[in-house]
């Protein structure tokens, strides 16, 4: 035998493997009929929606505003960097589950929201704090600025990964710096910066389950709210689980076609290997294949 | 009589506290083509970069037909220009550089027609025809639909070209153009510089490649340390040089090849 350890880490896994699977199988407190039973049920469902539409909106806004932040980081005028490096301190340091119950509370420290001359002039409009945070708007507002501050750094680190000859070559072509940024930079930054924005999308689905503490009914809340009444705690925490695993699976199988199609024509061998395939690869493969 | 094209006065370049060009004054006419060449760190680079201002310099002037590059008068104060009024200029100079940096995220096609849609505002299905034509005079028509990764050098350096052009310059700048290039790959690029220079094509190329300047340039420049050592007819320059610096360098040069 020439390598003795990997054989015997083999049988060391291979029974702990055995050991879990018999616990699945055979330990009655899992209850596997009552998960089959809500797997699909109504309000698991309408959970499930909530979690991926609070997803997908605080990635948008905050992508959104994580560009914005990018392009005043690295702009020539100091206050923009300023302010831009305040709202990445603020917002990397603040826990979003702080901010969300913050947000939430937001009328205690402003119970007016209104738009007009600031320092006691005119205003212009006016709306009423409680009715404008509910806590779905609360909710967004802390994933979506927590993760714009992340995005910002992501997307500055793309941005400066292009090489300037690409920006010196847009110079001499004639094109006007906001015309370069958006021809020229920012689809390749995008491209740099798709693998880190498909690991934050699926950080981002397990961080809206803390929306619970809002009594925002989302997948793991639904399931709460259940098993407050039937207790029957865990078959209802592996129905999240198994629809939490689901979804990750499917962001992670969404993010290597995305970034397949986007590197069409850069790495053309890349292309031909099937997904399932990649998605198992070993670590640092692209790299390896990229010095090649 | 028209003035020259482009006129260099003046031209001094530092990086930091090293003067990199030290009062450079040139005269480009039209249709005519000249070649810098030097040892590196001469300043050639430089001094090219700053004629489009890349490179700001630290003083003198460039002017394009009389319009000086990157400033303008206001009243009778000068003013540098913003980064967008200085693209309006660029436009107007065309630029090839050592590393050929095309758009990577784009086809060939769309490297040549994403500045005149972009920039000039062509209607697209114009400039895919004129883009056509000039792939197809450097030879790259069969490959339009290639993305640079999938081409060799001298393909995207002929590509890159094409980019330029379709810009419709008045004049080009290549900033060591083959350097980059296998030396089986040099030949197909100096080809289209020639047919180019044939066409009429007003050309400032700084270049190691002695037998496309005598053949093709109408002046050659000789830089060191910062100043134009010697100029004139290649044929005088090349095969007469009367400065030393110039002999040891053009002797060095043969050495090599």
């Amino acid at each position: 035998m020439r390598h003795p350890g990997h054989w015997i880490g083999a049988v060391v896994l291979f029974i702990c493997a055995a050991v879990f699977l018999e616990i699945l199988v055979t330990n009655q407190n899992l209850q596997w009929p009552v998960v089959a039973s809500y797997l699909f049920s109504p309000d698991i469902l309408e959970g499930l929606g909530r979690t991926i539409l609070l997803t997908l909106l605080s990635m948008v806004i905050g992508l959104a505003v994580g560009v914005v932040l990018a392009i005043m980081r690295l702009s020539a005028n100091r206050l923009f960097r300023v302010v831009s490096w305040g709202w990445i301190w603020f917002f990397r340091g603040v826990p979003p589950l702080v901010q969300m119950i913050f947000w939430y509370n937001f009328a205690l420290l402003m119970p007016e929201v209104s738009i007009g001359i600031p320092f006691g002039g005119p205003k212009l409009a006016a709306w009423d704090t409680n009715t404008l945070i509910s806590p779905f708007s609360a909710a967004i507002l802390g994933l979506a600025f927590t993760e714009s501050a992340y995005a910002a750094e992501m997307l500055r680190a793309g941005i400066q990964a292009v090489s300037g000859g690409q920006t010196e070559a847009a110079a001499t072509l004639g094109m006007t710096q906001l015309q370069t940024l958006r021809r020229i930079v920012l689809p390749q930054a995008l491209r740099i910066v798709i693998p880190p924005i498909g690991n934050d999308t699926i950080s981002m689905l397990k961080f809206t389950s803390l929306v619970s503490v809002l009594a925002l009914p989302d997948l793991l809340y639904s399931a709460q709210m259940i098993y407050a009444r039937t207790y029957q705690t865990i078959p209802l925490l592996v129905v999240a689980t198994l629809w939490y695993l689901v979804l990750t699976t499917v962001l992670t199988v969404l993010e290597h076609a995305v970034e397949r199609s986007f590197s069409v024509g850069e790495t053309s061998r890349r292309a031909h290997t099937p997904w399932w395939q990649r998605l198992f690869r070993r670590p640092f493969a692209r790299q390896r294949e990229q010095a090649a | 009589m028209a003035g020259p094209l482009l006129k260099v006065e003046r031209l001094h370049k530092a990086f930091g506290t090293h003067e990199v060009l030290r009062g450079i004054d040139l005269e480009i006419d039209e249709g005519e083509v000249m070649c810098i060449v030097g040892p590196s760190g001469s300043g050639k680079s430089t001094l090219l970069r700053c004629l489009n201002y890349l490179e700001k310099p630290k003083s003198g002037a460039v002017f394009l037909k009389d319009e000086p590059i990157g400033v303008r008068w206001q009243g009778d104060r000068l003013y540098e220009m913003t980064f967008d009024q200085l693209a309006r200029q660029r436009r107007r100079m065309g630029m090839v550089f050592q590393g050929f940096h095309l758009f990577p995220h784009k086809t060939v096609l769309e490297n040549v027609i994403e500045a005149p849609i972009i920039v000039n505002r062509t209607p697209r299905r114009k400039a895919v025809e004129e883009a056509m034509a000039l792939l197809e005079k450097v030879g790259m028509k069969d490959r339009a639909h290639y993305h640079p990764a999938q081409l060799s050098g001298g393909q995207q350096q002929r590509t890159a070209i094409a980019r330029s052009l379709a810009m419709r310059p008045e004049l080009m700048l290549f900033d060591e153009p083959t350097s980059a290039l296998d030396p089986e790959l040099v030949g197909e690029v100096l080809a289209t510089m020639h047919q180019l220079a044939d066409e009429g094509m007003t050309m400032v190329v700084v270049t190691h490649e002695m037998g496309f300047a005598r053949e093709v340039a109408d002046e050659l420049v000789f830089m060191d340390e910062g100043v134009i050592v010697e100029q004139g007819k290649p044929a005088d320059v090349l095969l007469n040089p009367q400065h030393e610096r110039t002999q040891t360098f053009l002797a060095r040069m043969r050495e090599e090849a």
